[in-house]
């Protein structure tokens, strides 16, 4: 998982400062990176359960497997 | 009257860049699954995960501020992360090491800044010592 690339901090920081009803709210630099983790492996757990949803061999992946997956994967964040 | 639109479009367009960066960087790890598993996905099941975590990370955000705000702080920290993670056992699990695994990171990296300007001072310049014979 430490050769997968993920989210920039400046990325997650720009993100969540955009939702903040508060200007004065500020974030961490650990909780930027911890930040950067979860939303990694939101994703990936978004195309993994895409991917096992996927029951017959096809090749490609589309997005009725994506609406099977997201109810639970909503769920589970 | 003008000032407010412009201002909205520059709203408008800010957002549209952060979702393009999610974008990016959420195609990067598909095709990093799709080489793993040999399977391919196709743009609009990757448009639409891009989508479905922009979308998510206004809730993510919202909750963190109300965390931090509970704790009366002004300042998200690992610990409204973590409570984020609350909903499923191996996510908070996951989450709890790697944040382990950050701040040992930070704190190994810390020591080294430390280390580096006695070890300059104390070693003469460039006398490349061969330990490869």
């Amino acid at each position: 998982m430490e050769e997968m690339s993920g989210f920039p901090k400046e990325l997650v920081s720009r993100i969540l400062h955009l939702h903040f009803r508060d200007c004065k709210t500020k974030v961490s630099g650990d909780a930027l990176q911890l930040m950067a983790e979860f939303l990694k492996i939101f994703v990936v757990a978004a195309v993994r359960g895409v991917q096992q949803a996927q029951a017959e061999d096809l090749d490609t992946v589309d997005v009725d497997q994506l609406e099977k997956v997201l109810p639970q994967l909503l769920l589970d964040f | 009257m003008e000032e407010t639109e412009a201002e909205e479009e520059r709203q408008f367009s800010h957002r549209q860049r952060l979702k393009a960066a999610v974008h990016y960087t959420v195609s990067s790890l598909c095709n990093e699954v799709a080489l793993d598993k040999q399977v391919q996905f196709n743009k609009q099941t990757v448009a639409a995960i891009a989508e479905v975590t922009f979308r998510q990370c206004e809730n993510f955000a919202k909750d963190l501020e109300m965390f931090a705000r509970h704790a009366k702080r002004s300042t998200v920290t690992t610990e409204d992360v973590k409570l984020l993670a609350r909903r499923s056992n191996s996510l908070l699990k996951y989450i709890t090491e790697k944040n382990e695994e950050i701040a040992q990171l930070n704190l190994e990296r810390k020591a080294k800044r430390k280390r580096k300007p006695e070890d300059e001072s104390s070693e003469p310049a460039a006398e490349v010592v061969d330990t490869e014979t």
